[in-house]
Parts: structure tokens; C-alpha cells; sequence
């Protein structure tokens, strides 16, 4: 009854992440921007273990040490940076320089709009509460793409299929956490089970208010900001200390699904009003 | 913990974004999706023709409904060969029929073109072997998934995070349904007269002049709605603005009823079915664009109406 876990004894993510991966239990990620330096060990170990290639063609953005961009299918961990230049000197405050860093990825929203939109069942939820692209099904219709609420999921121009952050299903399937928590030399990135980062992340922001840092908040836990609107929690969640939109975050996203129901009637409708008005008056030649 | 309320965050949104970068993905659905939901909305169009000139006229000595059931026939061929070509990975078109998925339009949408694709066939064929009841026993369901797919894909594009799609679900379906019902009015009219049945051509010219009524109506809430919502940029500046006003306002609705005072009918009806598929470029160019936009997309998460 192990569901096909190849590490029956001791696994390597007990010794690392304090967590035994077992089929059934929710995993996700808990990344705290507070502890982010802006390392990007998270976005080389993705690369590195996914065999992703490099990003782009080498050149600067110019949005200061950003020059990875966003994710997308070969860019499943990216890491922001935002400059609060305005703020200093004076009145710099108390956490990191005023220089906010911020590991992004796929948040594996339950319920995943993207997993909702595809018709193929390419989009499965996993054994660990998880949600992947099943390479050998999708046939690249993209629906996925418009339906994230994030911008994550994209459809490759290398291979037609879309491609977005694992988990690292395959790590986890070895009872090894995934390869960015691993590489994460400050433990702003934390893989664990929901029950246990949860309570841990709840426990921290707690600590940050004691400790002076009073924005300090959740996105995507439940019942905080960006789990909203049917979406009950991103099991990739987050530490947030500016809104959410300064790191280009919705402050509430939705779950489309809901909307199909009104635009079916509202266009059904509308072919039945003229359907009836064609019946009335006529197609055909008087006789 | 789902009880909870959500917790407030630490001051009102200020218009800031991530150094200006779009928050979404544009769907890129191409050319071949615009001409896709065209096709697919002037052959469900003409099934639902089809169904009520058989009940007005049982003998079909018009032949409207022998003809509407070729073009719908037709067209159930052609708009899924065209959708498969979108498909990054064409060759798994087939995975499209692995799964039943009620929350997506996509996967709904698939098992209503194959049905409406069966029963045009079924229809269609029945018609052309002479067994009559068959053929108007298949004529109900070719109906009513005529009108699934000439309407779903309005709701295929709102059932996603896409600000300009979403804003508007219900006037946006209308737009795509009236649209569909011109198109298919208009190309049953153009067979009509070449077919020298001049005076059911003149009413199916008036029918696809209400539904361009219907579709300025629907056209007009909108835009009302996108403008409300704060993401109508895309409709009013650029290059989808201008296909959207030349060729789907200009040349879909302005162009047929001057032609038709001129006394030029069979233009006027290939105006509507141009403009027809102008209109789906122009909605799908203009959610591209709308994607790219951090404000709306960010906006309109904010303010979103449940």
C-alpha cells in the first residue's frame, strides 16, 4: 500500500524537509518572501533537475535583478525583485533592505482552473494533492493557458505541449523533496504537508508581527487572500509583506468555471429568439 | 480554516504592478479559431433552419431545408478539420473524446460537434437515400447541437481568466449567437437565389437583418460591460480596435444594410459572412492584447462580480 513508492525505508525528505511523502496527504509549498535573498539556487536546481533550458536570449530587463522574466513552460520557478528605492534612507525598514525578493511557481490551486479547462484529462490531480500535465496526452489546444488565474501554464513552441511546475512529482514519487526547497539556502521555500506548513506559516506571520513586521500575511492559504472566489487554497502559498500586486498576484483570484453556466443560457437564448421570430414570420414562399 | 474570513490586505491598491508585466498568459488562439467558430456558427445556423423550414414547409418545396442540411453537413466537416489545425499537437486531436469534463467548455464542446457532426450526417444522408422520417427524426438533434455550436464557443472564451472575455459572459454569448444566426441566414439566402428561390432568399435576408439587430443590441451591453469592468482598452485602441470596427461593425453590420437599399442582396450576405469571422478575429486579438495588460488583468480580479 505504498502507491508505487520506489523508497519503502527512510526517505531522503524526512532528513531534509522534516516530511514523509505518502500517497493521499496534500504536499505543497510554503515560500516566505521575508527569508528570500534572491539567490535564484530555486530556479537553477528546477532547471537543473527538470532538464529545462536557460531562459531567453542572455540580455538584460532592466527590472532590476529580474532577468529570468516570469514562468512559463521552460521557467517553473521564478524569483522577482522589487526595489523599494522610494522608501530610503531615513526610514529604511526593518527587513531586507527594502529590496523585496519573490520566489514565484505554479500555486497548484485546489480547485486548478487550468486542470478544469482541459479537455484531454492531460491535467491530472496527483496521489499528493498536486497538479501535472500529463506529457503524453496533452495535444496542446492551450486552453489551459487562458483559464490560469497566474499566468503559469504554457504551451511549449518546442514540442506543442504545455508544461508547468510538478512538484517534482518524479522527486516526490523517490521520497525526495522538490529540487527548489532543496537548493533553498534560507528556507524561504518549505516543502511539506499542507497540515503541517499551515499551522508553520500561520506561527511565522504571528512571529514577524512580534517582531516589528506588522504587513506580514498569507496569499493563498485558506481563508486568506488569493483563496477566493471558489478557489479554497493554492497548495503553493505564500508570505507576503507588500499586496499582492506588487509582484504581479490577483488580490482575489477566481475560479471561471462558475461563468460558463450564464453565457450558455445568454447564448441559447438568443438563437431561440431568433429561432422563434424565423418560425413566425417565415422562411419559405407564400402559396 | 475555510470559515475564515480573508485577511485584509495591508493598504488599497495603488495601480502598482511587477515592473509593468503582464500577470497572464494570452491564449494565442490563431486565425484558424476565428475561421473555426465562423464556420461552426453559420452550419449550426443553418441546421436550426433547416428544422424550422421543415415544420413551415413539410414538403420542402423551397428545397431551404434540403440545402441548409448540405451546408450544415458541410460545415460539420470542415470547422472541426479547421479547429484540429490549431491544435499544437494535431495528431492527438483524438484525445478530445478520452474525457467527459463538464466544467469545460472545451471538453463539452468537443462531444457537442460530434454529435452535431453524426446527426448533420445522419440527416443529411437519410435525406439523399429518400427516407424522409429518418431524416426529420435525425433533424431534433442536429437542431439542438446546431445550437450548441453556434453559441458555446462565446462561452469556451468567458469560461477563462481573460479580463475582456470574462467581463461580459452573457453579452458576449449573445453577440457570438446573433452573429452565427446573420451568418447562417445570410449564406442560406445567398444558396437561395443562386437556386432562383428569390422569395425565401428575401426572408432569410430579413432574418439575418434582425439578428444583425440582435448582435448591435448585444454588441452595445458589451461594451457597457467591458467598460465597466475597466478592461476595454483593447476594443478601443490598436490594431484589434480597428479590425473591430472596420470589419466587424463596418463591414459585418453597416456595409449589408446599405448594399441591401442599393439592391445588391448577395453582396450584403457575403459582407455578413465576412464580417461574421472579422468579429471572432477581432474578440480573440483583443483578449490576446487584454492578457498583456497588468492593469486590467489586476483590476479585474479586484473587482470582480461574482
Amino acid at each position: 500500500m505504498d502507491g508505487g513508492l520506489i523508497n519503502r525505508g527512510a526517505q531522503e525528505a524526512e532528513r531534509t524537509a522534516g516530511a514523509r511523502i505518502e500517497p493521499g496527504r496534500s504536499y505543497g509549498f510554503f515560500t516566505d518572501t521575508t527569508l528570500c535573498i534572491g539567490c535564484k539556487a530555486c530556479e537553477v536546481a528546477c532547471k537543473e533537475w527538470n532538464g529545462l533550458p536557460a531562459d531567453g536570449d542572455m540580455r538584460l530587463s532592466g527590472h532590476s535583478y529580474d532577468n529570468t522574466g516570469a514562468l512559463g513552460a521552460e521557467t517553473w520557478r521564478h524569483v522577482g525583485f522589487v526595489e523599494r528605492l522610494d522608501d530610503r534612507p531615513g526610514e529604511m525598514k526593518p527587513f531586507q533592505s527594502n529590496w523585496i525578493m519573490f520566489s514565484d511557481v505554479c500555486k497548484h490551486c485546489d480547485p486548478a482552473p487550468c486542470l478544469e479547462a482541459c479537455p484531454t484529462g492531460a491535467l491530472f490531480r496527483t496521489e499528493f494533492d498536486t497538479v501535472v500535465v500529463q506529457q503524453d496526452i496533452c495535444n496542446g489546444c492551450a486552453y489551459c493557458v487562458p483559464a490560469c488565474p497566474f499566468g503559469v501554464v504554457e504551451v511549449s513552441k518546442a514540442d506543442g505541449k504545455a508544461h508547468k511546475c510538478t512538484l517534482c512529482h518524479d522527486r516526490m514519487k523517490g521520497g525526495m523533496e522538490p529540487a527548489c526547497a532543496k537548493a533553498c539556502p534560507t528556507d524561504s521555500i518549505q516543502f511539506g504537508a499542507l497540515e503541517d506548513l499551515i499551522p508553520r506559516a500561520h506561527q511565522r506571520v504571528e512571529h514577524l508581527h512580534e517582531m516589528g513586521q506588522d504587513r506580514a500575511y498569507l496569499y493563498g492559504a485558506p481563508g486568506t487572500p488569493g483563496a477566493t472566489h471558489g478557489i479554497k487554497k493554492l497548495n503553493a502559498f505564500f508570505l507576503l509583506t507588500e499586496r499582492p500586486e506588487v509582484h504581479g498576484l490577483p488580490s482575489e483570484p477566481v475560479r471561471p468555471a462558475p461563468r460558463a453556466q450564464p453565457s450558455l443560457l445568454a447564448g441559447l437564448g438568443t438563437l431561440a429568439g431568433l429561432a422563434a421570430a424565423a418560425l413566425v414570420f417565415g422562411l419559405g414562399s407564400r402559396r | 480554516m475555510n470559515a475564515m474570513a480573508p485577511v485584509p490586505l495591508p493598504e488599497p491598491w495603488q495601480g502598482e504592478t511587477y515592473h509593468g508585466r503582464p500577470t497572464l498568459k494570452p491564449a494565442e488562439f490563431d486565425w484558424k479559431v476565428a475561421t473555426y467558430i465562423a464556420v461552426q456558427g453559420v452550419a449550426g445556423a443553418a441546421q436550426l433552419l433547416a428544422g424550422i423550414s421543415r415544420t413551415e414547409d413539410p414538403e420542402d418545396r423551397d428545397g431551404l431545408a434540403s440545402r441548409a442540411r448540405a451546408l450544415a453537413f458541410a460545415g460539420s466537416i470542415i470547422a472541426p478539420a479547421i479547429l484540429i489545425g490549431h491544435l499544437k499537437t494535431p495528431k492527438r486531436w483524438y484525445n478530445m473524446l478520452r474525457i467527459v469534463r463538464p466544467q469545460s467548455p472545451m471538453s463539452w464542446g468537443s462531444w457537442v460537434l460530434t454529435a452535431f457532426g453524426a446527426a448533420s450526417f445522419a440527416a443529411w444522408g437519410a435525406e439523399r437515400m429518400g427516407w424522409r422520417r429518418a431524416a426529420d427524426l435525425a433533424q431534433i438533434p442536429a437542431s439542438l447541437a446546431g445550437a450548441g455550436a453556434a453559441s458555446y464557443t462565446a462561452t469556451l472564451l468567458s469560461t477563462t481568466s481573460n479580463p475582456l472575455w470574462a467581463a461580459a459572459r452573457a453579452p458576449l454569448a449573445a453577440q457570438f449567437a446573433a452573429s452565427s444566426m446573420a451568418g447562417g441566414a445570410a449564406a442560406m439566402a445567398l444558396l437561395q437565389r443562386s437556386a432562383g428561390k428569390v422569395e425565401s432568399a428575401r426572408r432569410l435576408e430579413r432574418l439575418s437583418a434582425a439578428a444583425l439587430g440582435a448582435e448591435t443590441a448585444a454588441s452595445m451591453m458589451l461594451s457597457d460591460a467591458q467598460r465597466r469592468a475597466g478592461v476595454s482598452a483593447p476594443l478601443k485602441k490598436g490594431p484589434p480596435a480597428l479590425l473591430h470596427k472596420a470589419g466587424a461593425q463596418a463591414l459585418g453590420i453597416a456595409a449589408p444594410l446599405v448594399l441591401r437599399a442599393l439592391g445588391r442582396p448577395a453582396l450584403a450576405s457575403a459582407a455578413i459572412l465576412i464580417g461574421s469571422a472579422l468579429l471572432r478575429q477581432a474578440v480573440l486579438r483583443a483578449g490576446d492584447e487584454s492578457a498583456k495588460r497588468p492593469l486590467d488583468s489586476l483590476g479585474f480580479a479586484r473587482e470582480v462580480r461574482r
